[in-house]
């Protein structure tokens, strides 16, 4: 596969993970609108997660830089000691991270290694679909962030991602998150607005589908005007933020537009509690060290001028950024400078209110089961401490009965 | 279960799958003339391959050539080698979108179609032409035929095995991708190998060598891994055509074939019925007999199994019932700009799984762009149906000139407030549920 996208999971989970309620479709206006007239209530924690689609490459994200084993089993592949940002004398962040090296320096990152989930599935689209769901055991049709969704009262502003079409982490059973579709669209007007309006009005014959065109019709009138100063603002600058932009010469900036207009929307008070964006292009399994590299620096920037855009507003104690990948990457590389699918990864979580530092055990690179990392850490010990600590909800409508905690908030 | 208010006229439902779902829409004409027929006999005509396709046949090829190993960054060479690069890829998406407007027969082209987004590859990874036309070539070869055969043909493709980085698949250091994929969206399907099948399969797939401009294969005997393996319970040496004869043999693979059949071209959103006649069908693993198998199944007949139109469906169903020719549109780049812009554009689907379906094509996002970009073919028509008619039976006649079961009292509301507009009625038409939606 040339690279996996937030787009493509989508597209191939469309028919596995169905979205239990229609998911609504958002107008920035809408949400503009409504940071307006019911802002988010001053101190109230904000998640935003990030998904790295593809299977992000672990070992080469944070860097065992002092075990020879790394070196051995991937000499084409492996940073060298003296280029890459050392946390500690095991471990370093892969060169291209330097923003988030300055954070991991404020004490901001909390890095927690070998993240996964018991029998390690090697499909993308199978392993990302447990991460979404929290339920690597069995096949369930709603996200874990959609069943929290489901948990609170309606509002279609509660969670929001980021493109038009919804991740299966935010389809709930009841209700489901919503998705903004980024780039603005042009509304029809005059007569073709009427006659649109009439075609799109709902009919007693629709099926499903026909319903569902219908609504994506309908939801492209829903403009108001006084929205206009919110939406024509620039994302909020931070006075001390160095431009570090020419890192990444040729990489995907995506995921920086989509962390703007969050930015822009918290700033602005949207009564949004969970934000969902994404980067796609992780599956390197060949020529890896450039491409994952650009995109590490795309991730990396990005957060960095995320955190100085929250600075310059009242809400950067409130947000917490998760960032994970449905799976990491083959210890040993395959001969093509790639890695092929593999188990574990380290997850991070960024924040003014993260205790920054390393959480779970480092899987050994010497005792490895079946070739593959081991998973020290499952995901869902990180998932129940983010629901209670910064959605402040009770973790088992969610996760059902789950113990595991882990320390960083 | 939906409780529906009437039962839409069944002869009406079924033809209309028939010509949306096993082609790309009736010409104008068509629809009418299929009612007339009857279900029966439109089922075997369009099921039934003619030996030559005279609309087809007008469709001029394209003059694809091998353009040979990328000249280095900075040199004089690499802005033509570039340019005609560029130009290839386009002459190649114009090519296909040509023939699946003009063909007489869409059965062929409907195939191709599935199989594409079946072996889905990517022109974006391969950056040539060539190979990308070759394996057009042999889906089309195959795309009615055996799926042994069918797989034993697309191991040898070079453009599928350098997109799944087969060439880099060695004995010394084994690359996955295809052996997994080759599983799992491929011949069996998800889950139903273990991840040591993965690791074995893909030591029997060593070797492949590719000529990434022209797509060439060759097998390299020192790089292959000529031990014995075992998949899926077998030991054994596998060579690509055993392999294939191997998966293929499965009963995981006829049921995997059937669920993707199903998916496609019965339901996305609908599981597949356990007794789906296509899987039975599909026993012999002749393409031809499933496909034919769910023509005549009685899901046919069933209004719960409503299938989205992919933006290329739906946009050649478009031209044929405007009659324009994709290549003659101004301009062709203009066209390949908006299939981006609707998430499909062929030769590149979005990864190996091949492209969404269903709710995935109805944001509104898409609701927008399908209604600038069916503005703009309906300006380069000249609404000749809609033009012979008088505004009343624009209204009256218009689902016949699509392919439409039956308009809702929503459009229809919609369409006679157009009605004598003709431009601004195929824009509400083409843009409406019933259209967007294969009934």
């Amino acid at each position: 596969m040339d690279t996996v996208t937030r787009r493509k999971f989508l597209k191939l989970t469309s028919g596995a993970v169905a979205v239990g309620a229609a998911a609504p479709l958002l107008s920035i206006d809408q949400i503009a609108q409504a940071a307006i007239d019911r802002p988010l209530p001053a101190n109230t924690p904000i998640l935003v997660v990030i998904t790295l689609y593809g299977g992000n490459d672990g070992l080469n994200t944070v860097v065992p830089y002092t075990d020879p084993i790394y070196y051995s089993s991937r000499p084409e592949i492996s940073y060298s000691a003296d280029k890459v940002l050392p946390l500690d004398a095991e471990l370093a962040l892969n060169p291209a991270m330097k923003g988030l090296k300055a954070l991991w320096d404020q004490k901001k990152v909390a890095i927690v290694r070998g993240v996964g989930y018991p029998n390690p599935d090697h499909s993308h689209f199978s392993s990302m679909a447990k991460w979404q769901t929290a339920s690597p055991a069995k096949h369930i049709n709603t996200g874990w962030l959609g069943r929290w969704v489901d948990s609170q009262s309606s509002d279609p502003m509660l969670a929001i991602s980021l493109g038009s079409v919804l991740p299966p982490m935010l389809a709930g059973a009841k209700r489901s998150g919503s998705a903004l579709p980024l780039g603005g669209l042009v509304i029809p007007k005059g007569t073709l607005a009427t006659q649109c309006a009439q075609l799109s009005k709902p009919s007693n014959k629709d099926s499903k589908l026909m319903a569902a065109a219908a609504t994506s019709m309908r939801n492209l009138f829903s403009v108001s005007t006084n929205v206009q100063p919110v939406l024509k603002a620039p994302a909020p600058v931070s006075p001390d933020l160095p431009t570090t932009n020419g890192g990444n010469a040729g990489g995907d900036s995506n995921l920086a537009q989509q962390l703007d207009v969050v930015a822009k929307l918290i700033a602005a008070g949207s009564p949004t509690k969970v934000w969902s964006v994404s980067l796609g292009g992780f599956d390197t399994h060949a020529n890896e060290a450039n491409a994952q590299a650009e995109l590490l620096g795309v991730v990396s920037d990005s957060l960095s001028r995320f955190m100085g855009q929250l600075k310059a507003t009242t809400r950067s104690n409130d947000v917490t950024i998760m960032v994970y990948s449905e799976f990491g990457r083959r210890v040993v590389g395959n001969g093509s400078q790639g890695t092929d699918h593999g188990t574990s990864g380290p997850m991070f979580l960024i924040g003014n209110s993260v205790k920054g530092g390393f959480y779970g055990e480092q899987p050994s690179l010497k005792n490895l089961y079946k070739n593959d990392l081991a998973v020290t850490t499952d995901f869902r010990d990180v998932y129940a401490t983010v629901i209670e600590k910064v959605l402040k909800s009770p973790v088992e409508p969610t996760l059902g009965k789950w113990s595991g905690r882990i320390n960083f908030l | 279960m939906r409780v529906y208010s009437h039962r839409m006229d069944a002869q009406r439902l079924e033809i209309s799958r028939l010509f949306h779902r096993f082609g790309f829409g009736p010409r104008p004409g068509e629809y009418a003339q299929a009612l007339a027929d009857g279900v029966s006999t439109t089922r075997t005509r369009l099921l039934t391959v003619p030996a030559s396709d005279a609309g087809a046949a007008t469709v001029v090829e394209p003059e694809i050539t091998d353009l040979g190993p990328r000249p280095k960054p900075n040199t004089k060479e690499i802005v033509p080698f570039a340019i005609a690069q560029r130009y290839q890829t386009q002459q190649m998406v114009v090519w296909w979108l040509d023939r699946m407007a003009a063909s007489d027969h869409g059965l062929t082209e409907k195939m191709t179609w599935f199989w594409h987004g079946h072996w889905a590859t990517s022109v974006q990874k391969l950056n040539y032409a060539m190979p990308m036309f070759v394996q057009n070539k042999t889906l089309r070869t195959y795309c009615l035929g055996n799926f042994a055969s069918m797989t034993k043909a697309m191991l040898n493709d070079g453009a599928l095995q350098f997109w799944l980085d087969g060439q880099d698949n060695t004995v010394k250091a084994p690359n996955e991708n295809l052996g997994r994929e080759l599983m799992e969206l491929f011949t069996l399907g998800v889950g139903r190998y273990t991840e040591d099948d993965v690791k074995n399969i893909s030591r029997s797939l060593t070797g492949y060598q590719v000529v990434r401009s022209s797509g060439a294969v060759t097998i390299n005997q020192n790089r292959r891994d000529k031990n014995p393996v075992n998949l899926l319970g077998t030991t054994a040496v596998f060579t690509g055509d055993s392999l294939a004869d191997f998966l293929v043999a499965r009963d995981d693979s006829a049921q995997f074939i059937a669920e993707r059949l199903w998916y496609r071209f019965i339901s996305s959103t609908e599981d597949m019925p356990a007794n789906f006649s296509a899987k039975s069908a599909f026993k012999s693993r002749e393409i031809s007999a499933a496909v034919g198998a769910m023509a005549s199944d009685s899901a046919m007949r069933d209004e719960k199994y409503a299938m989205v139109k992919s933006p290329v469906e739906w946009f050649i169903s478009a031209c044929r019932a405007l009659e324009l020719t994709p290549s003659a549109l101004k301009t062709p780049a203009q066209m390949i700009n908006y299939l981006e812009k609707l998430g499909q554009v062929p030769f590149s689907p979005p990864n190996v799984g091949g492209w969404p379906a269903g709710e995935a094509w109805l944001s509104s996002a898409s609701a927008q762009y399908r209604i600038a970009f069916a503005t703009w073919l309906i300006k380069q028509s000249d609404l000749r149906v809609l033009n012979s008619m008088t505004p009343a039976q624009r209204l009256t006649r218009s689902a016949d000139w699509l392919g439409v079961a039956e308009w809702s009292a929503r459009t229809k509301t919609a369409l006679r407030d157009a009605q004598k507009d003709p431009a601004q009625f195929a824009l509400l038409a083409l843009c409406s549920p019933e259209y967007i939606v294969s009934a």
